[in-house]
């Protein structure tokens, strides 16, 4: 925020997804719900106007039975490191980007609605609440105190588990490491995945598995030609499923994508 | 002048600007946003009761409340996995359509009255759904204590275990393999080394992450199964599967070269080269061998049964209602059905009793199929259960005025006595000799999530298939023009589970029924599901990759009450 | 001069109104459960903050003290104050937890990290809590009627600061530390 601040560090946090391992049971959309308090759906709420911070989408190479082959990809915010598209349009500055760890922050306490951050966002990673967060009765004993609610009328998407990351700088902090360190923590998603499939770490240290997953050929990154330079990194040995990443949407029906 | 007066003085005072303030503050408190429990953040250790994986659970909790749920890496059967219903296990108490309260006292007195008005030929039978715990043990001796009692469960494959770690091919008839079958951990952990082929109607999630899927009518897996077994000739089962006959020969030539291979089918299994064993049974007090035998519900003869007694508190166990309704006897049997929710036996029992669900009880998970040796582990109590629910095992044993004491204790003792076995404690993921361990540290250890573990005395069996004959196919095609594919989902309800069924389309809820385009419907609609058995209102999915002619069914228990794989249906508007 | 009377008048009305009436009307005084007197048990007792309001194992902090705190050293009476008595007898005996009213109490989505305060930036507690440890009777509680909070989030007369978000960010801003929102948010 302020160019007089103390020298960092800076990490840059980001994720390899092995799309070859992923095999679309849902934990991690399940885990993040749990970690962040994200309500159960509303009656009204389908795949369009639910919250779903990561979402796994099955995508196909189009082929018909015995050619057809498919595949899941979960899809979360992606950190956009290169002109954050929600950054640029938030009227409320209610999103910003941490020079320290690159994560693209969300702040529904400011946001007022607008939702011109979903109209921005190339990944349909942000979510709006259409309705106050209704739990079954009792359920609200079993939230997490590490992340508030939200109400009805804002925006939120994934934080990388600001929630987590605050205990670990405080488990730093109280073992008295300095705080120009970047933490080592875990997101509910990598934690949950049976397959092991994502990996959560800071691309910027050369030793750490992201960044050198990240270097491989065969990591590609999703609609890498508009040039937003995500810190998500996905793998997959299969071509089509590469194709499909520059697409527009995974899971979008047949739409070519030119240029 | 006055008022101008006091204008500029109210400015000049914190009156407006503290109210400005206020105001920002009092609209951020927006009523029904609940706050999260405040206290101290404890790790603690359980294992997961939904399924028979029992899997081994870190629970982190504020004060005792379990918040969040995760795996215990290291750990040597469930190797740190939760699959997406054990990440949100800690919410089953809050289910809407959770039973809260039965007439017990009226239930305890119509059991007495029917035992007692039992006639010679008449039957007091305890269906236990989840068979091998040790609350089944107690079923089974209550059983033995009362004259004409019965122990019934579904037929599985009780005695075998798997081996995956022996396996080079893996041929499943429809077992979600990658999906929810044995123990998620441990079939992750050794799927590099077998070549999985999925004979399966509809592209289900193992289907696709399978080396080879093969695309088969519904229903037809058994003429495949036959094929291959050398009874009827390729040339049948390619008609009645609808593969071609190159392609059957040439499976039946890699499994021949491809050995050992596993074969996995809904309730039978085969192998070749130890990939199936027969496993020693967890140890039990010498007493309790003195207990009923497992009866299967098929060979009691029709209208016998007077009194019934369903334990259906542990998730996943259904069998559908008219196999056992045949069974009763026809002037007023008195069926008393202990569950957690409103949707299973509770629709057509006399009685229906509340029960205490995981995480709020202690109970024993049987050891998974894929686990080559016994295993005993305890689903610790994290919370208290609501006042009002009862035990079945209580209930039962009283029932046949049988005296029990804490089973669950006197199980761990028998099975420290034979001092067999390894005992895993997940607080610090280390694994010691039981016969390291005194009784007392043995039992406080399995109440913190610990897992015994029985050495390998595994022998291999050669299990083959048996086959009844062919099943014919039902005949009024035209009047239900699909075929049934059942999905079963484990647990339903569980309300964070809306992320992967209504706000996605990753999975099928249970109650949904999911078609192709060209059947009409709506995506998103009600509609009517019919069979030969009845019909019900079922939510309709739309799904292209569904090949037309066939419904794919995510079973609930009044789903599956009127269908069962193979069968035939029809969906109409509501 | 004349015509400026009711102005002059109207501004002292104003005035007094707003310094003098409008506190009085806004906040609310709420006892705390407990007339605890920290200076006692400073002196007496020869406690230090941290012995009661301690940081646990894993870095958090474990704020008020919860019963069982107390009630290690008062299950029996050890002085003769009728604040004590009543402790006893209607906390400790009947084992309910005191509902103590936080002053410092910040809205859901702060996150507010001791450790990094305490023990990284090597604040005093009495830096931002005010002299506390040297009072004989907790300070009197005044709930502001609108937003629900303590009147000591605004800086009064012993306080070295608030406690309100412009509060935190002066102090992090001369620092140097100002990085993103969810550096404090959660």
């Amino acid at each position: 925020m302020t160019s007089a601040n103390k020298p960092v560090r800076a990490a840059r946090y980001g994720m390899t997804i092995d799309v070859d391992r992923c095999n679309g049971c849902g934990a991690c959309m399940v885990a993040c719900a749990v970690e962040n308090n994200v309500p159960p759906a509303h009656e009204g709420a389908t795949d369009r106007k639910g919250l779903t911070w990561i979402r796994v989408y099955k995508v196909d190479n189009g082929a018909e039975y015995p050619d057809r082959r498919t595949a899941f990809v979960p899809v979360m915010c992606q950190h956009c490191g290169n002109e954050t598209p929600c950054v640029h349009v938030c009227p409320q500055q209610a999103v910003d980007i941490d020079p320290a760890t690159g994560v693209v922050g969300e702040m529904p306490q400011r946001c007022l609605g607008c939702r011109y951050c979903m109209a921005a966002c190339p990944y349909h990673a942000r979510y709006f609440n259409w309705w106050d967060p209704a739990w079954p009765a009792g359920m609200e004993k079993s939230l997490n105190p590490g992340v508030s609610s939200r109400m009805r009328g804002v925006v939120e998407k994934c934080n990388f588990c600001h929630g987590r990351w605050h205990a670990a700088k405080e488990a730093a902090a109280a073992a008295g490491k300095p705080a120009t360190e970047p933490v080592d923590y875990t997101p509910a998603c990598v934690e949950a995945c049976p397959a092991g499939a994502i990996h959560f770490g800071d691309l910027n240290d050369p030793a750490s598995v992201v960044a050198k997953e990240a270097a491989e050929t065969a990591s590609f990154r999703l609609l890498e030609k508009l040039n937003t330079q995500p810190k998500i990194y996905y793998r997959s040995r299969k071509d089509w499923v590469r194709q499909i990443a520059a697409a527009p949407r995974p899971g979008a029906e047949k739409e070519k994508y030119r240029g | 002048m006055f008022a101008g007066g006091s204008a500029v003085g109210v400015l000049f005072t914190p009156a407006p600007w503290r109210l400005i303030t206020d105001t920002a503050l009092w609209s951020e408190n927006w009523p029904g946003i609940p706050a999260p429990p405040r206290g101290e953040i404890r790790a603690r250790f359980t294992n997961c009761s939904l399924c028979t994986a029992g899997c081994a659970v870190r629970a982190r909790c504020v004060g005792d409340q379990p918040v969040e749920l995760a795996g215990v890496a290291g750990h040597p059967l469930s190797r740190g996995v939760l699959c997406p219903f054990g990440i949100v296990g800690h919410h089953l108490p809050f289910l809407p359509a959770r039973l809260q309260s039965g007439p017990v006292p009226q239930a305890a007195a119509a059991v007495a009255d029917g035992i007692a008005k039992c006639g010679p030929a008449e039957f007091v039978a305890t269906l236990d759904l989840r068979p091998g715990r040790t609350a089944s043990w107690t079923y089974r001796r209550a059983m033995k204590a009362i004259p004409n009692g019965r122990y019934l469960a579904p037929s599985a494959y009780t005695q075998a275990a798997v081996d995956l770690s022996k396996a080079r091919t893996v041929l499943s008839f429809g077992v979600p393999v990658l999906d929810g079958w044995g123990t998620p951990g441990n079939v992750i952990a050794a799927r590099a080394g077998f070549r999985l082929i999925q004979v399966e109607a509809v592209e289900s999630r193992t289907a696709s992450m399978a080396d080879r899927w093969l695309r088969v009518r519904p229903g037809s897996g058994d003429a495949l199964a036959q094929a291959l077994a050398g009874r009827i000739p390729h040339s049948a089962a390619a008609d009645a599967t609808g593969l071609t006959i190159p392609e059957i020969d040439a499976l039946a030539n890699e499994l021949e070269q491809s050995g050992p291979v596993l074969v996995l089918g809904s309730s039978q299994l085969a192998s070749t080269g130890g990939t199936v064993v027969a496993r020693r049974d967890t140890p039990v007090p010498d007493e309790w061998n003195q207990s009923a035998p497992v009866t299967e519900l098929a060979s009691l003869p029709d209208r016998s049964i007077r009194v019934l007694l369903i334990d259906e508190s542990m998730p996943g166990g259904y069998l559908s209602w008219n196999t056992i309704a045949h069974k009763l006897v026809a002037d007023n049997p008195v069926v008393v059905t202990f569950a957690s929710s409103r949707e299973g036996y509770a629709r057509h029992a006399n009685y229906a009793l509340p029960v205490a669900v995981y995480p709020e009880v202690a109970a024993d998970i049987p050891t998974a199929i894929d686990s080559v040796a016994a295993a005993f582990r305890i689903s610790a109590p994290l919370v208290a259960p609501p006042p009002g629910t009862v035990s079945p095992e209580a209930f039962v044993a009283a029932a046949a005025r049988l005296a029990i004491g804490d089973t669950l204790r006197e199980r761990a003792d028998a099975i420290h006595k034979s001092a067999r076995g390894t005992l895993f404690t997940p607080a610090d993921g280390k694994s010691q000799a039981v016969k390291n361990v005194t009784a007392d540290d043995f039992w406080k250890a399995l109440n913190a999530g610990g897992c015994w573990i029985d050495q390998p005395a595994a022998k291999a069996t050669a299990a083959r298939l048996t086959f009844a004959a062919l099943a014919q196919q039902p005949v009024e095609e035209a009047e239900l023009p699909l075929a049934i594919v059942l999905a079963r989902e484990l647990a339903p309800g569980l309300p964070l589970l809306s992320k992967v069924y209504q706000e996605s389309n990753l999975r099928l809820a249970p109650g949904r029924v999911a078609l192709h385009p060209a059947c009409g419907l709506e995506d998103g609609s009600r509609a009517v599901f019919e069979t030969l058995l009845g019909k019900c209102a079922a939510g309709v999915t739309l799904d292209p990759g569904i090949p037309p002619g066939i419904v794919l069914v995510s079973a609930s228990p009044a789903l599956l009450d009127l269908s069962g794989d193979g069968a035939r249906a029809k969906v109409v508007r509501a | 001069m004349k015509r400026s009377i009711p102005f002059l008048a109207g501004l002292a009305v104003a005035l007094g109104a707003g310094w003098l009436a409008f506190p009085r009307v806004l906040y609310r005084s709420s006892p705390q459960p407990v007339n605890f007197s920290h200076k006692i048990h400073a002196d007496k007792a020869g406690a230090k903050c941290e012995d009661c309001h301690a940081f646990r194992d894993d870095g958090t902090f474990a704020g008020l003290p919860t019963l069982d705190k107390c009630a290690g050293c008062h299950a029996a009476p050890m002085g003769t104050t009728a604040a004590e008595k009543s402790f006893i007898d209607d906390f400790v005996t009947p084992n309910r937890e005191p509902r103590w009213a936080s002053y410092a109490r910040q809205p859901e989505n702060v996150s507010f990290s001791h450790a990094a305060h305490v023990k990284r930036a090597k604040l005093a507690c009495a830096a931002c809590h005010g002299n506390t440890g040297a009072g004989n009777a907790p300070r009197p509680y005044q709930i502001d009627r609108i937003s629900g909070y303590s009147r000591d989030i605004w800086k009064t007369p012993g306080m070295a600061h608030g406690m309100k978000m412009a509060d935190c960010v002066d102090c992090h801003r001369r620092q140097g530390l100002e990085h993103s929102c969810l550096d404090c948010h959660k």
